[in-house]
């Protein structure tokens, strides 16, 4: 007996809504199609209308939690363009708030996965934590969320010596509080158990769907732009890429944990050796002809801004290649036999936005055509009901 | 499978402060570089409309009042504001700036604009260097 569930297309599904149709044989999913363009803003349209300086803060809006991301793919391509070469330490900060971004993007992330397994004293410890880190970042740029940090050639606000130490200090804190992340699968055998097994991704079909980012390094290919392609300062700095080989959820985990600790390194190398100097060069207004790709690694994974310019002050086609499409194709493979209760684990694994929003589920009755609405709580229940008393795989270890 | 072991961190958590504050009656003092909403100081003003062309989202007009008394008009529509500071950036005078006020909602949206009436000035912009 064959069911059909669509979930979407207001589905908590981040910057783009999706819909997700599943073809369940009882509780397993045997099909799974996806549908696009519910959120379709018009952005890379107005981008043609609006100056290389205007489109710094319409790249921003993008995305909340990427918004340093994209305004760095994006003014890295305009360089490009413009043939400026920003200034060592403007390129220092620019990496600095970049690996900031990736802590808070990486504990919001185990918060939300924490929520997802029904975990949620983690949940509230590591939203906690990343509360440092955004108050890191409003010192630095002033706000919170858009930090507006970057311009064309350069970055806008420069670093001084108490602003070096407040971050070095908290650094510290979040090192210690990350070490108790580190050991969490040897004091939580649930929380392994929950995770482990699920959304299973083979390292072949990683690349063959051309999964980005932690998705893609958990299933063991180490493929990193910032050390593949590097950009701004990344050739110079030492960090290693995070991998894991249990192609699941808890491999998904394992390398943002562990990529936390990367991003300490990093910062306290940059901030060890900021070169002295300005932060910006002056940009023309105008770029010659001609078309970049820029790659960047967002916290999500590989961000890719492709800009045409034809001599004006406004650019003739931009095009945004955010990480979560990458990972759509693989987000199918990974739902296929897996269970229904499974599914906000498995998209909340590839994109921490998932569960912002409480939305609606429907089970349809292929029979009848009748429809069933569960709401998310609902399904979280049914997913905490499946798992609780038993434990899926027996044998999972805590890898860190 | 141990249990229990998640038990010193939460009595440990239950020490500790809370990490919010009682907004309405404490506030944060917001950075140094916060980006409250733009104001004008009209004495600065030269008119070069940097501030207006660049603004992403438009929330910027400058119309002439009198052509001949170079009287001019600038209006802040803060609704479309976004908060990002180009203007600050693009003036070339510092006429323009960030206050640090962040209550700054309003049951109505043309409350928030702001306006002033001005005669331009005649100051050197400051990248251009002293002739004199």
């Amino acid at each position: 007996m064959k069911f059909q569930i669509p979930i979407g297309p207001q589905h908590p599904a981040l910057k783009e809504p999706i819909s997700l149709r599943m073809t369940v044989e009882g509780e397993i999913i045997r099909e799974a199609d996806i549908r696009l363009g519910y959120n379709h803003r018009g952005l890379e349209k107005l981008a043609e209308q609006r100056t290389w300086i205007q489109n710094i803060y319409l790249t921003e809006r993008i995305c909340g939690i990427c918004s340093h991301s994209h305004t760095t793919c994006y003014v890295q391509g305009v360089e490009k363009l413009m043939e400026l070469e920003p200034p060592k330490r403007g390129l220092y900060i620019r990496t600095l708030v970049a690996e900031l971004e990736r802590i808070h993007s990486h504990l919001l992330w185990l918060g939300v996965a924490g929520h997802e397994a029904g975990f949620d004293s983690f949940f509230m410890y590591t939203w906690r934590d990343r509360e440092i880190v955004m108050d890191i970042l409003e010192i630095i740029s002033g706000n919170r969320v858009h930090y507006g940090i970057n311009t064309i050639g350069g970055v806008r606000r420069d670093l001084d010596d108490g602003q070096v130490k407040h971050i070095l200090d908290s650094l510290e804190i979040l090192r210690k509080r990350s070490e108790y992340y580190k050991n969490l699968g040897t004091t939580e055998p649930s929380f392994v158990a929950r995770l482990a097994g699920v959304g299973y991704l083979s390292k072949e079909d990683a690349i063959a769907l051309c999964a980005v980012g932690p998705t893609l390094r958990a299933s063991g290919v180490p493929m990193d732009v910032r050390k593949d392609d590097p950009y701004a300062v990344y050739g110079e700095i030492p960090f290693e890429v995070c991998t894991a080989d249990t192609c699941d959820v808890l491999g998904r985990t394992v390398v943002r944990i562990q990529e936390l600790f990367q991003c300490y390194n990093i910062i306290e190398y940059l901030l060890k050796n900021l070169p002295a100097g300005p932060v910006a060069v002056r940009a023309p207004r105008r770029a010659k002809p001609n078309e970049v790709v820029s790659r960047y690694e967002a916290p999500r994974g590989e961000n890719i801004h492709y800009i045409k310019s034809n001599g004006t002050d406004k650019p003739e086609r931009l095009k945004v290649r955010a990480p979560t499409l990458g990972n759509y194709a693989a987000t199918i493979k990974m739902l296929k036999n897996g269970f229904i209760a499974d599914v906000p684990l498995i998209f909340a694994a590839i994109d921490p936005c998932i569960c912002c929003a409480e939305r609606a589920v429907s089970l349809v009755d292929v029979r009848t055509g009748q429809e069933k609405i569960i709401s998310m709580n609902a399904l979280k229940q049914l997913s905490l009901k499946i798992s609780a008393g038993k434990v899926r795989k027996r044998e999972a270890e805590w890898p860190l | 499978m141990k249990i229990g072991v998640f038990i010193p961190e939460l009595l440990r958590h239950l020490f500790k402060k809370p990490a919010t504050v009682d907004y309405p009656f404490k506030k944060l003092e917001v950075p140094r570089d916060f980006r409250g909403s733009p104001y004008l100081r009209p004495e600065l003003c030269i008119v070069c409309r940097a501030c207006e062309r660049d603004c992403p989202a438009e929330a910027i007009e400058i119309t002439a009042v009198n052509e001949a008394e170079k009287r001019f008009r600038m209006i802040i529509h803060n609704d479309r504001c976004i908060h990002c500071a180009q203007c600050v950036d693009s003036c070339p005078t510092e006429a323009m700036l960030m206050d640090d006020k962040f209550e700054i909602s309003d049951y109505d949206r043309h409350n928030l604009k702001m306006n002033w009436e001005f005669v331009r000035a005649v100051v050197k912009p400051k990248s251009e260097p002293k002739t004199s």
